[in-house]
């Protein structure tokens, strides 16, 4: 066993190890006569990108230092006034404390549940393969289409109790009208279309797990367990950073579900998370100002986290 | 020298791209008075939001539109559909990015005409409406009263009533609780109330029913000394009135399933007979003749205490007019001839049971039972004089401020599921209407 894992290890050494450089004499001369090529190449997308995801932003962060509503001019710059009243407002708490919980719980469940499908499908059979399709079929799919579907499901009517009352189950869960379980089963749902996404990325890592450490590993008498603990899960450290960097921003963005299938019911902010609150300041209480605050820690926040996690989860990872 | 130019005329290009795509995409809207956009043959193209339901589909929408357009030459009609009922907040959704369109139908004047992004309509425009002051903002009104409804009016599944032995409708509030736990006891769901996914609306018609007969009928201005700070959500006289739905709730009287429930399939939900009451607005009166469940469907006032006639309306919901439209005077004329059409007006009673509030106009004869029936109550209602506004449905000055109505139907909720008490319910009102106001 601990020969695998000095394989693994030194493996690391040697991918690590630094290649030559040009020296700085050198590079600028290479660079200089494609550079205006390269910004001509890059001129659409750098248009795209800075009037699509730029420029929104920078206005965002205006807005959210004025007091803009359409429907109560005029707009005065008030500081930061609305990221102090967000810190006390009991409504961005709640739907901070769902977001939270709606995120931990995808980034676990599809984690877990994404390797464990991955492992069954990591199989050379025309079956599995067109069973790797069938799973990511949610990924490729609106999440509209998905919430309404799944809507049909959960409802009070829907196929699930319909089926658990012909199995003799009385008195059915309320899976969207109660309160308590409402929040558990957006969670749900954003877990089931990710899975497909977890699935692949999974499957990509384990088809990179090289057949000779897992021999190597077998022959020094290591057992199914642990060779997984062993060569599988520090080889799939990768996989797992694109998983949960992706299952973060996911779950932090979570905004369609809960729109299409409780409105963030049932009853107030029950299932409201942030981004289904920047929404309902901003077009229904017309509060253009304090949503684009909210809209602005919520970047803060998924950036941080994200770059938080990133760092951490990139430490751990090795190369082949 | 000449790469370094290169660069720059790159780096020149691109910003000026920019600059250049984001002017054009942030004025899209031109201001009034702006020459019209025309179309083909001089036609000045106009932008109409409408809504989809079961009863106000697509098909219903474009005969209307050709009807209109037929009588006012020069305009072309460019439909666009909300993506659920709630069109006031889709508007202030294409209204925020610049793009409100010409022509809206039904969509809440409030806040958009204190922002003047409406225009008014003239007395001499309105000499043809019955109610013509009828949801007036500071003296001016920005959208058609074209039509009454009574909301809500209590839709009942005579079968389930007979099964239960409950012989008469309720007259008085003590006479529907005894209803109401007559069907419980025989098995039935009394009250179906929906209101899941996009549709929270739906939730508030009973709400709607008991703030006409406790707090309404005694202060038909509530609303407007609410604006006033003269009253508060948290007086004895609205406690009571969202008491009474957590009581039924409690009870087990309100369907609680309702919440996971759309508007649509709250409507099929009482047609599959899983529940014996419907508290609904007039409009269910003629999908209830169109579309006849296996049952006959009968109708009776929301009841108050004493047993005092109540009748909560809403007058208006007619088509408005952008302040900023292409050409404002053509749009109010395509609103008005949309409105006043008797064949359209005739679609409307048929598809959605308006009762149209136009000097003159007879419903078309051929009506069934239930919407029939629901005329009865109105007309019984202005015999009485017992007239009163339907609460969260008012438009104008006796209004609730924009976005209330949201957070109040998503509130019912909470009085249904129990989360909150009738205090607590009504607390959380005043501090929702202080920051809608604020």
């Amino acid at each position: 066993m601990a020969d695998t894992k000095h394989v693994v290890r030194g493996e690391r050494r040697l991918a690590t190890r630094p290649r030559p450089q040009p020296s700085r004499a050198r590079r600028p001369a290479r660079l200089a006569p494609k550079l205006g090529r390269f910004a001509l190449f890059a001129l659409p997308g750098l248009v795209a990108y800075g009037l699509f995801v730029l420029l929104p932003i920078l206005m965002t962060g205006y807005y959210s230092l004025t007091n803009r509503n359409p429907f109560n001019p005029p707009t005065e710059f008030v500081g930061f006034r609305n990221y102090v009243t967000l810190t006390g407002d009991p409504e961005f708490l709640q739907a901070l404390t769902n977001t939270v919980i709606i995120t931990l719980i995808v980034t676990v469940l599809a984690n877990v549940g994404g390797l464990l499908v991955a492992m069954l499908l990591d199989r050379p059979s025309k079956l599995y393969l067109a069973l790797r399709g069938v799973f990511f079929t949610p990924v490729v799919l609106s999440s509209v289409v998905i919430s309404v579907i799944w809507r049909a499901v959960l409802t009070d009517d829907g196929l699930l109790n319909s089926a658990l009352r012909g199995l003799g189950v009385t008195d059915p869960p309320g899976w969207l009208s109660d309160p308590e379980l409402a929040l558990y089963s957006i969670a749900w749902i954003i877990t089931w279309q990710m899975l497909g996404f977890c699935v692949v990325v999974y499957l990509a890592g384990l088809q990179g797990v090289p057949r000779e450490l897992q021999e190597a590993a077998a022959i020094d008498g290591a057992g199914g367990l642990a060779r997984f603990r062993n060569v599988t899960w520090p080889m799939l450290a990768p996989a797992l950073t694109i998983n949960t960097v992706m299952l973060l921003i996911t779950g932090f963005k979570a905004y369609d579900q809960i729109q299409v299938i409780t409105n963030g019911g049932p009853g107030t902010g029950t299932t409201a998370t942030m981004a289904f609150q920047v929404v309902k300041e901003a077009f229904v209480g017309n509060r253009i100002g304090y949503s684009s605050a909210l809209a602005a820690v919520m970047l803060a926040l998924v950036a941080g986290v994200s770059v938080v996690v990133l760092r951490v989860l990139q430490r751990r990872e090795v190369t082949q | 020298m000449r790469r370094s130019t290169f660069v720059r005329r790159s780096i020149a290009l691109t910003v000026t791209s920019m600059l250049v795509a984001a002017g054009c995409g942030m004025g899209t809207q031109e201001p009034a008075g702006a020459p019209a956009a025309s179309g083909a043959a001089g036609e000045v193209e106009l932008s109409f939001l409408v809504f989809e339901t079961p009863n106000l589909n697509a098909a219903f929408w474009d005969a209307a539109i050709a009807r209109a357009t037929a009588k006012v030459p020069g305009v072309k009609i460019k439909k666009l559909v909300t993506p659920n009922v709630d069109r006031t907040a889709y508007a202030k959704q294409l209204d925020a990015a610049g793009n409100l369109p010409d022509i809206l139908q039904s969509v809440n004047p409030a806040g958009f005409a204190e922002a003047g992004k409406l225009a008014p309509f003239t007395p001499e425009e309105l000499a043809d409406f019955t109610a013509p002051a009828a949801g007036a903002i500071d003296g001016k009104v920005y959208q058609l009263p074209y039509n009454t409804q009574v909301i809500p009016v209590v839709y009942y599944n005579k079968d389930q009533f007979s099964k239960a032995g409950v012989t008469e409708t309720p007259k008085t509030y003590q006479e529907l609780l005894d209803a109401s736990e007559k069907l419980k006891k025989a098995g039935f769901t009394a009250m179906i109330v929906s209101g899941g996914g996009a549709d929270t609306w739906a939730d508030m018609y009973p709400l709607t029913g008991t703030v006409a007969t406790d707090v309404y009928k005694k202060t038909p201005d509530w609303l407007v000394k609410r604006r006033a700070g003269e009253v508060k959500f948290a007086d004895p006289d609205f406690v009571k009135a969202a008491g009474k739905i957590a009581d039924l709730a409690a009870k087990g009287y309100i369907d609680k399933a309702g919440l996971s429930r759309s508007y649509a399939d709250g409507e099929q939900a009482f047609r599959d007979g899983k529940g014996a009451m419907y508290p609904m607005g007039s409009w269910f009166a003629t999908s209830a003749d169109n579309n006849k469940p296996g049952f006959e469907i009968g109708a009776f006032p929301w009841p108050s205490d004493d047993g005092s006639p109540v009748t909560p309306t809403f007058t208006g919901g007619g088509t408005l007019v952008s302040s900023s439209a292409k050409n404002v005077e053509l749009a109010k004329k395509w609103a008005l001839a949309f409105d006043e059409d008797k064949e359209n007006n005739d679609a409307f009673v048929k598809a959605d049971g308006s009762i149209p509030a136009i000097k003159g106009y007879v419903p078309p004869t051929d009506m069934g039972p239930v919407y029939q029936a629901t005329v009865a109550i109105y007309d019984q209602g202005m015999k009485d004089g017992s007239i009163v506004n339907a609460f969260s449905q008012e438009a104008g000055d006796a209004s609730l401020p924009p976005g209330l109505a949201d957070a109040t139907a998503l509130a019912v909720q909470d009085l249904i599921t129990g989360k909150k008490t009738a205090e607590e319910f009504a607390a959380y009102l005043d501090e929702q209407y202080a920051k809608a106001t604020q």
